[in-house]
């Protein structure tokens, strides 16, 4: 549906280098990102505000390169929504298809159900200026998709509400690619959205795309040490391979296979990529599910909303963060103040590696 | 630097406060000082406003009713005073064609030389008006060459009411282009994006959303054009002496017979200035209703 072929945009002194990414048709794809790494550029360019140094970009497979935004047919919600402040709500929304000629009967049967789509019926008369940042959010979303658009750009649009609505929309988000089946393209630097939403994940930092992939691969499988820390993996401990398999750290051998098939070069230093998830506080599975086991120091804990951080400190000097839920807090046999000694083990699902050292040249696919 | 920023906190020589500072307000109302601030504030901003509105109310208070009902009746004092007004409308109108789209340029796109046309556009404010006459005059006269180009079409800037309007146009422009600058910069770019995506053409996005936005700083910027306009003198005596304008009209009756027959002109042209510009003011500055 969407096609990016090493597309190069430099823009002042910003620069977007050699982008490819294939956004599938009824796909919901986020493109994960810090801030300031080029994701708005990106989405503008796309949307045919940029020109483009070199490259091309196909939609709905037409080479759309050269067209101008208003005969690309994209939708685009900014995080600001960017509605017409004289306008009224109603007449946001009808803003492209009067721009099409499309007969009144049908506008106003459109305006209709998207109001009952979006549950914005009731505020059809008012002005943007008053009306909530969700309410905002759910009139760009509106006035983009009467279009019909091929592709929905969303350009970190939960960013400025707060968190209940954030989730409540985030939620809405879902409802209407389920329902509608738009292909999305969604930009944010917010992990949790991009987990919640995405059925296809692209990491972004400082104008390149770092990888494509399902974003329970991304998660499991970083391609390098900048994803690893764009993911917030909370664990990337040194080590190399070991003698007879596994990885030597200061811990001692974490044993988690190395698949012959990896590149000589990459076998050598490498970081071991620890989510915190995979790090168990009193280890109640079967042996063979852990790739590494010791007693650990309890050195600090952080009580947070839903949970508790765990650092915890080998006797090695290595450290390791963890989390774990109040409830799994509660029922530990001990309480974890600090000092203790508790029996730690890490998870062999869920380790994976990554070089020490990013070339910036292998950044792409 | 060297150390780190904590270690230098816990040096002695770091002043902490230990006991309460001496000049600890003591139950003395902490607003004292907001309110001296207000005084001085208003004082210094009322004295201003004296300035300009007292010599007027002075002059239109002062003029003697009968005076005044036969200035009405003159018709060269009321043909000149629609005389200016028509022709700052026209220097409004055509800089208008000219200045919108360069203020849209100077509010939106970066190029070279930018700075330097901003700075070409307010020279006129700066350079004396008469000056400014003469400098027109070398241009538009009848022995130079725009002037000759423009008189083989059979429009003359010398002496005609083109030639007041060119003189308006020329030192009261700023007004307008700026004005119309400040509004396109207050609109988010984003919404003209938004309205190409939504299929605008570069055209209908500047119609149905810059314009449509800005048309009350540009109305706002049009009625200061407007007004600097009519209240020209010094490039309008050297371009055009005849026909004559209100302000030249003014002049010339002072000069020719005095202050008694120069000050009911004067006040009519500020009692009509006053109605039009508080009419026009109140449609700009009008609230969109929420």
């Amino acid at each position: 549906m969407l096609r990016l072929r090493d597309v190069s945009v430099s823009l002042g002194d910003f620069r977007l280098k050699e982008i490819s990414m294939h956004v599938k048709d009824g796909e919901y794809m986020v493109l994960l990102g810090p801030t300031g790494t080029g994701k708005t550029v990106l989405l503008e360019t796309i949307a045919g505000m940029h020109r483009i140094k070199s490259g091309s970009i196909f939609i709905h497979g037409r080479d759309a390169t050269r067209l101008p935004p208003e005969k690309r047919n994209l939708g685009v919600v900014y995080q600001d929504y960017a509605l017409f402040p004289h306008l009224t709500v109603r007449r946001n929304i009808t803003f492209g298809l009067q721009l099409r000629g499309e007969p009144r009967s049908k506008i106003s049967r459109v305006v209709e159900e998207m109001g009952d789509f979006l549950d914005i019926g009731t505020i059809l008369d008012r002005r943007p200026g008053n009306l909530s940042g969700g309410e905002r959010q759910r009139v760009a979303l509106a006035r983009a998709l009467v279009l019909k658009p091929y592709v929905l750009l969303l350009d970190e649009p939960l960013s400025a509400l707060d968190r209940s609505t954030r989730d409540r929309l985030r939620r809405e988000l879902k409802r209407i690619h389920r329902e509608i089946g738009v292909t999305i393209l969604h930009i944010t630097h917010d992990l949790t959205e991009a987990f919640f939403l995405a059925d296809h994940l692209a990491v972004m930092k400082d104008g390149s795309i770092l990888q494509q992939d399902t974003p329970e691969n991304v998660l499991r499988r970083p391609r390098n040490r900048a994803v690893a820390e764009l993911l917030g993996i909370e664990n990337l401990i040194p080590g190399k391979i070991g003698e007879n398999g596994g990885f030597a750290t200061r811990l001692g051998l974490v044993d988690i296979s190395v698949p012959s098939s990896v590149p000589e070069k990459r076998a050598g230093d490498c970081l071991l990529t620890i989510p915190g998830w995979c790090v168990e506080v009193f280890p109640g599975m079967a042996g063979n599910h852990y790739a590494w086991k010791d007693s650990m120091k309890v050195v600090g804990t952080h009580s947070m909303d839903g949970q508790i951080e765990l650092d915890l400190v080998h006797s090695s000097g290595e450290h390791l963060r963890t989390f774990l839920s109040r409830r799994e807090a509660g029922a530990l046999p001990v309480s974890l103040e600090k000092g203790r000694d508790v029996p730690v083990a890490i998870l062999r699902d869920g380790v994976y590696w990554v070089p020490t050292i990013d070339h910036p040249s292998s950044y792409g696919r | 630097m060297s150390g780190n920023f904590l270690t230098h906190w816990n040096r002695s020589y770091v002043d902490r406060p230990t006991a309460e500072p001496a000049n600890w307000p003591t139950g003395k109302p902490a607003n004292g000082d907001m309110k001296s601030f207000k005084i001085v504030m208003w004082g210094l901003g009322t004295v201003l406003v004296l300035i300009v509105v007292v010599p007027l109310l002075r002059m239109v208070l002062a003029a003697d009713p009968t005076i005044l009902r036969a200035t009405v009746a003159d018709t060269e004092v009321i043909g000149s005073i629609l005389l200016t007004l028509r022709c700052a409308l026209w220097a409004t109108i055509v800089c208008g064609i000219f200045g919108i789209p360069l203020a849209y340029i100077l509010a939106r796109w970066q190029f070279p030389g930018r700075s330097l046309v901003q700075g070409v556009i307010d020279l006129p404010v700066m350079i004396p008006h008469t000056a400014a006459g003469i400098a027109l005059l070398m241009i538009y006269g009848r022995r130079f060459l725009v002037g000759k180009a423009f008189a083989s079409i059979g429009l003359s800037f010398v002496g005609t009411e083109a030639g007041i309007s060119l003189a308006m146009a020329f030192v009261s422009l700023p007004f307008l282009v700026n004005a119309a600058r400040d509004g396109f910069l207050s609109i988010n770019p984003r919404l003209e994006r938004v309205a190409r995506t939504l299929g605008a053409s570069p055209w209908k996005a500047f119609f149905r959303v810059s314009l449509s936005l800005s048309w009350r700083s540009i109305l706002s910027g049009g009625i200061m054009m407007w007004a600097r306009g009519i209240s020209e003198f010094g490039a309008v005596i050297v371009l055009a002496y005849h026909p004559m304008t209100a302000p030249v009209l003014i002049w010339e009756r002072f000069e020719s017979y005095g202050l008694k027959y120069a000050r009911p002109v004067a006040v009519v042209l500020i009692l009509l200035c006053l109605v039009i510009f508080a009419a026009l003011r109140g449609i700009a500055a009008k609230r969109k209703e929420a």
